[in-house]
């Protein structure tokens, strides 16, 4: 039935494009999230309002990569590293700990353009996941990365603005189709200034810090960021998302990654909280406590001895200055 | 020129409060200015950046007891009395714990001018919020009880300083260190044994609702979006601790009780050029005025003028209060292009000082066991001796 629905309005949203803001105003279709209802087109603009996310791998690695049996491994009884087994810090996951493997999102020859000198940064912090990677700690996941993540967003379209609230650590962004001053200061989530082409929403994004990563696998960037994202609509429920990334400071030439986005259609949708920064106050601060939580485990209890040594220069304290 | 302008709100709004029949003037006027206060697809709109420009007292004093509006006299005294009665580096003796731990001084808290009305609280008509019911004051008494134990050792108490209101000094250190409160612990305490003792705004953990962006240094920004059937508040409160709020619009029931979050589940729905917006399903660990999971607002938004929000929250909670009671905030707005909000919600990401007050506890209590330190209990590791503002006493 929403098959069909949905196939009625592609032909609703052509009807739309062909006479105009009029029809398009009057036209709505019926969806449970955000809106009892929602038109195809606001002000002749393609609608992209609603709840989306991410069906893919990318935030583990936007490069082609087979599954790993965990994002942190150590040697088995091969040398080999193709042989690794999962490493203590993320063991008593089992399965559910797995890297699933991608084609990868990184279009053209598949490979991130990285310098030399960037690329050595790139592998240590793959190597030094657990203790870098923002996403971890909660702190705030950048743009492109919070468009692929694997948890939902919610696009709300205006005539000016385009506010979009992703639900992992309360993080936004506005998309800014007016005149606007830039930030005073550099930020994670970028400075997002769009315009139409067409039906395709184009959007500049610059003033970053150079905190945020790429994914889990160690990609990482400049303040000299500067994104040029795309979005149009393949059908109503799929964007097309195409971003064009370039950072002179770490690779060496733009280069793109592109996917598709899935609306959620499920009629009751809504983003709901997800406080990460309290759950993962026991990662950060866990030792700190008079009485630790974790000291060992007893008896037929699992006992699961985790030696996470923090790298000098990498506690948590320590990444502001450095 | 900020100021010029939002005088002249002030004395708009006065006026139309006093005449009724002057608020359609208002509107027809600024309409032929050419600022709609309609979306282009024909609902209210409320988009904007908005703020509380003024300070105003949450609870109305027993001096202005039968009035809603101070006076402009009365106005200015509080601005003259708060500028300059109030200590801006308010120091204790030099070297003493009090002066250090006054380093976070009244420089850090900004005051907005006064307000033009006597309280915030519009309901009940006396600007008090209504009594607690008897098992609630149990409930706050018993939490304000270990709080103070905890405090009873230290200089505070001793020099009856305002980080000890309701106590008073004990030289033997509290036996009730270990406790674990009965409820969620969501405000500081002077025992930093373990996150959970932090105060939830330590912890960048303050969002929540209702907000209404007051108290010492306070001030809060939502810049509200709106799409045909949908709405989008962003919030920038306390120190970068911003929010995202979604507002479903769709008529479906809240969400199953099992589901409890920090800021609720809001639904809303238009009620002429008013958005009304049902709140609950709030999570154990939120405190509102000691109003838990059982909170339930009912938020009116309604677009009074070109520069005006009209905000209006009813809070209700039986096993708290003795009756429903309301909150009245008029939001000024903002410049779009100036774009002054800053809703990242960069708060964890800088946030030192917790840890450092664990980390710091840490070694008092070694050095207290080793004997070379005093005992922990005797030291004010919570209070901060902020000034209160005469504004809401």
């Amino acid at each position: 039935m929403l098959d069909r629905r949905s196939g009625a309005m592609i032909t609703v949203a052509i009807a739309a494009a062909a006479f105009g803001a009029i029809v398009a105003s009057s036209i709505t279709q019926t969806l449970g999230q955000a809106g009892a209802t929602r038109p195809a087109r606001v002000e002749g603009k393609p609608n992209f309002s609603g709840i989306w996310q991410t069906n893919n791998e990318a935030n583990w690695d936007l490069q082609a990569h087979a599954a790993l049996p965990a994002a942190v491994t150590q040697a088995g009884v091969y040398p080999y590293d193709y042989a690794r087994v999962p490493a203590a810090p993320v063991l008593a996951l089992g399965a559910a700990g797995v890297v699933p493997g991608s084609l990868g999102v990184v279009q053209g020859d598949g490979e991130i353009p990285y310098k030399p000198e960037a690329l050595a940064i790139k592998k240590e912090n793959a190597a030094h996941w657990i203790d870098r990677d923002p996403e971890l700690k909660c702190y705030l996941p950048g743009i492109p990365r919070a468009m692929y993540m694997p948890y939902p967003f919610q696009i709300t379209q205006s005539t000016n603005k385009i506010h979009i609230a992703y639900e992992f650590s309360n993080s936004a962004r506005t998309i800014h189709l007016d005149k606007v001053a830039p930030p005073p200061d550099d930020t994670w989530m970028g400075h997002s200034v769009g315009h139409w082409d067409g039906d395709t929403l184009v959007v500049d994004v610059t003033n970053f810090n150079d905190r945020a990563w790429l994914s889990r696998s160690g990609d990482f960037h400049s303040d000299a960021l500067h994104l040029t994202e795309r979005f149009s609509l393949a059908s109503p429920d799929i964007i097309q998302y195409d971003v064009t990334i370039e950072d002179p400071k770490v690779f060496t030439r733009p280069w793109r990654i592109a996917m598709p986005i899935y609306r959620r259609v499920e009629p009751n949708m809504q983003l709901l909280e997800l406080r990460c920064n309290e759950f993962a106050e026991e990662f950060m601060y866990g030792n700190l406590r008079k009485q630790p939580l974790v000291t060992h485990w007893e008896g037929e209890t699992m006992a699961v001895d985790i030696t996470r040594k923090v790298p000098p220069g990498d506690a948590f304290y320590q990444w502001y200055g450095r | 020129m900020r100021d010029r302008l939002s005088g002249l709100t002030i004395t708009a709004a006065i006026a139309v409060a006093a005449a009724g029949t002057l608020i359609a003037g208002v509107i027809t006027r600024t309409q032929a200015e050419g600022q709609s206060l309609k979306t282009p697809w024909g609902e209210p709109d409320l988009q904007g950046i908005w703020t509380d420009e003024n300070d105003t007292p949450f609870q109305r004093s027993p001096t202005y007891a039968n009035r809603e509006f101070f006076t402009d006299a009365e106005r200015a005294e509080f601005d003259r009395m708060r500028s300059t009665l109030r200590g801006r580096d308010n120091r204790g003796e030099r070297g003493s714990e009090r002066d250090v731990s006054g380093a976070y001084n009244n420089v850090f808290g900004a005051l907005k001018r006064t307000g033009a009305r006597t309280s915030m609280v519009v309901d009940p008509p006396d600007g008090r919020i209504p009594p607690m019911t008897g098992e609630a004051q149990k409930i706050a008494a018993a939490d304000r009880d270990f709080r103070l134990a905890m405090m009873q050792a230290t200089q505070t108490c001793k020099q009856k300083l305002p980080g000890c209101a309701g106590g008073k000094y004990d030289p033997t250190p509290t036996t009730r260190r270990d406790e674990i409160p009965q409820r969620y612990n969501t405000a500081r305490m002077n025992r930093h044994d373990r996150p959970e003792d932090g105060a939830l705004a330590d912890r960048c953990l303050t969002i929540g609702l209702p907000e209404f962006g007051a108290g010492n240094g306070g001030g809060s920004f939502r810049r509200i979006v709106q799409t045909p059937g949908g709405i989008a508040i962003a919030y920038d409160v306390g120190q970068g601790q911003g929010w995202q709020r979604t507002i479903v619009m769709n008529g479906s029931p809240h969400l199953p009780a099992s589901i409890r979050q920090w800021f609720g589940d809001s639904r809303g729905h238009w009620e002429g050029d008013t958005l009304v917006v049902d709140v609950t399903n709030f999570s154990p660990k939120t405190d509102y005025r000691g109003s838990r999971e059982n909170l339930h607002l009912i938020e009116h938004w309604t677009r009074k003028s070109p520069t005006m929000l009209e905000y209006v929250a009813t809070i209700e909670d039986p096993t708290v209060w003795t009756r429903p009671w309301t909150v009245k905030q008029d939001f000024t707005r903002q410049s779009e292009e100036e774009n002054r909000i800053y809703y990242e919600p960069r708060c964890i990401e800088g946030n030192e000082g917790f840890p450092a007050m664990m980390k710091a506890a840490r070694q008092e209590d070694r050095e207290f066991a080793a004997g070379k330190g005093p005992d922990p209990l005797t030291k004010d590791n919570a209070s901060g001796y902020q000034e209160p503002d005469p504004l809401q006493q």
